[in-house]
């Protein structure tokens, strides 16, 4: 269980974070979802240890994340944003220092279990950086994994690699589900958390503007989108039914969208702001 | 303490980089020009009571290649993996206590700092000096590179940028490459400078590698070590433990 209250963190005169409280249990894909600037990674740093909040505690089964850090580390795997990766050492010598670190027993044969996996197995004795960049977002996954984690923090995980390497990605964290595992997830990307995400919370300027399963927001919107250009326009509509949609686009000269409600309308509804870059 | 794997690490990395030849001429440019240019052509010139000048110089040399590359390897590898790379970040978010970061990477750094070191102990013994290689010797240039590497620490935790380092390092480490008895002696210098320069640990190092005695001012120089170390250590394990982003 994951427990953050009036979580804060405040840079300068920048509040990246602002009273954030909520409650991950065990076994869950949390999605946290905003654009770049809402507080996503700035969440997963203080939970992970690395930022200290400016107010408010959270505590990760029970160990808080500033008091009790190395209880915390040894129940967190954490597969940053950036590519950390040791780029002169091989696929395993990063696997090995990291385990070696969180003193994995039976390390080898876990390296060469997570690279089977990871498909990574044939270049394990390859150093990094002739790796692609796909290849490199799938070994950080796999390192975070070494340590058995009870909780895996993801942060954007899948961003820049192309949809085909996602999908790799995708179906191994719902893997991780399967094993029980804690996972929480920042994404920008829609049909990462629609598709993933147990429950999502919306951020957005630090704050937490909503929280629930995907479903159950995009059903409190309901209905359907149109959208519409026109000279260079572009409109946009939210309505409940089809046949209003229909009746809605009508009235356009160009080309007319309509779709079903999803959660970047949810998040358009709520902070007026597009998701997606 | 879980350092092992931090240091593993270093080694790791420090190994690659051995395979590159630009790497190691680049790190021992400076102690090997200065080897042949003031040993072998200023040397036959200058005269010091009782010892031959690349007698003299050799001791300084061990000494100011060791505290440069226990430090350089030090400071930039923590400044770089810090801002850069991030590669920092995975010993913060893993279950290992600041004192085990801080041991793992002042051992890296005093492996590199004495690797150089025997390099050019080597090289000066080929060419003739002689030097007297007692324990107290070997136990002096240790806790030179250990200090130095700890201080390195402090400053690859400090810089916000890789010019910071460049500038701990000209205002730091240069002039007590230039001004603590590497090359020449200083206590024929103006007052107060020589009392000044007792106080850096350079002085101190350069005193135990040329004069390796069991005296009471060997003593004190070896005691002046430990306490710089003590000192570098304490601080650059309270920097680690504080850090957060």
């Amino acid at each position: 269980m994951i427990t953050t209250h009036d979580l804060t963190k405040i840079y300068g005169k920048v509040t990246a974070l602002d009273g954030l409280t909520l409650e991950i249990p065990r076994g869950e894909i949390f999605g946290l979802l905003g654009p770049n600037g809402a507080g996503k990674t700035t969440t997963i740093k203080i939970l992970t240890t690395l930022a200290r909040p400016t107010r408010g505690w959270a505590t990760i089964h029970g160990f808080n994340v500033v008091t009790q850090r190395l209880e915390v580390k040894r129940l967190i795997g954490v597969c940053p944003q950036e590519l950390n990766l040791d780029r002169e050492l091989t696929a395993f010598e990063n696997l090995k220092i990291y385990g070696m670190l969180h003193r994995v027993p039976d390390l080898k044969r876990r390296i060469r279990d997570l690279l089977e996996l990871g498909g990574l197995a044939e270049r394990a004795r390859d150093p990094v950086k002739g790796f692609s960049g796909g290849m490199q977002r799938r070994l950080l996954i796999l390192r975070a994994l070494v340590s058995r984690p009870q909780v895996l923090f993801l942060d954007e995980p899948t961003v820049g690699l192309d949809p085909q390497v996602r999908r790799q990605l995708w179906n191994l964290i719902q893997d991780f589900k399967a094993e029980g595992i804690t996972v929480v997830l920042t994404t920008h990307y829609i049909e990462e958390a629609e598709l993933l995400a147990d429950r999502v919370g919306i951020l957005s300027r630090g704050k937490l503007i909503a929280l629930d399963r995907p479903a159950a927001l995009v059903a409190n919107l309901g209905g359907y989108a149109v959208e519409s250009t026109c000279n260079g326009r572009r409109s946009y509509h939210l309505v409940k039914d089809k046949s209003e949609a229909v009746t809605c686009s009508l009235g356009e000269d160009e080309e007319v969208l309509i779709r079903p409600v999803n959660l970047e309308d949810v998040f358009i509804k709520l902070t007026g702001e597009r998701l997606s870059p | 303490m879980n350092w092992f794997p931090i240091y593993y690490r270093e080694i790791l990395l420090f190994q690659r980089r051995l395979l590159r030849l630009g790497y190691v001429v680049s790190a021992l440019f400076a102690p090997l020009l200065y080897l042949l240019a003031f040993g072998l052509g200023l040397g036959k010139r200058v005269t010091l009571p009782g010892i031959s000048y690349l007698d003299y110089l050799l001791p300084g040399l061990i000494a100011m290649t060791s505290m440069t590359n226990s430090y350089t390897w030090v400071a930039n590898g923590l400044t770089v993996g810090r801002l850069h790379f991030r590669t920092f970040q995975v010993y913060v978010q893993s279950p290992v206590t600041p004192a085990a970061i801080m041991v793992g990477q002042t051992l890296a750094g005093l492996t590199r700092g004495l690797f150089a070191a025997l390099i050019i102990l080597t090289l000066g013994l080929a060419l003739g000096s002689r030097l007297h290689l007692e324990p107290i010797f070997l136990l002096a240039l240790l806790l030179n590179c250990a200090l130095f590497a700890a201080f390195g620490v402090i400053v690859g935790m400090r810089s916000r940028s890789h010019e910071d380092t460049a500038t701990f390092t000209n205002f730091f480490i240069m002039p007590m490459a230039f001004f603590c008895g590497t090359f020449f002696p200083v206590n024929e210098m103006p007052w107060p400078i020589p009392y000044l320069i007792q106080a850096l640990p350079l002085t101190h190092t350069n005193h135990l590698l040329r004069w390796p005695a069991y005296t009471t001012d060997s003593l004190i120089s070896l005691a002046v070590l430990l306490a710089y170390l003590i000192a570098c250590f304490t601080v650059g394990m309270k920097i680690i433990d504080r850090y957060g982003e």
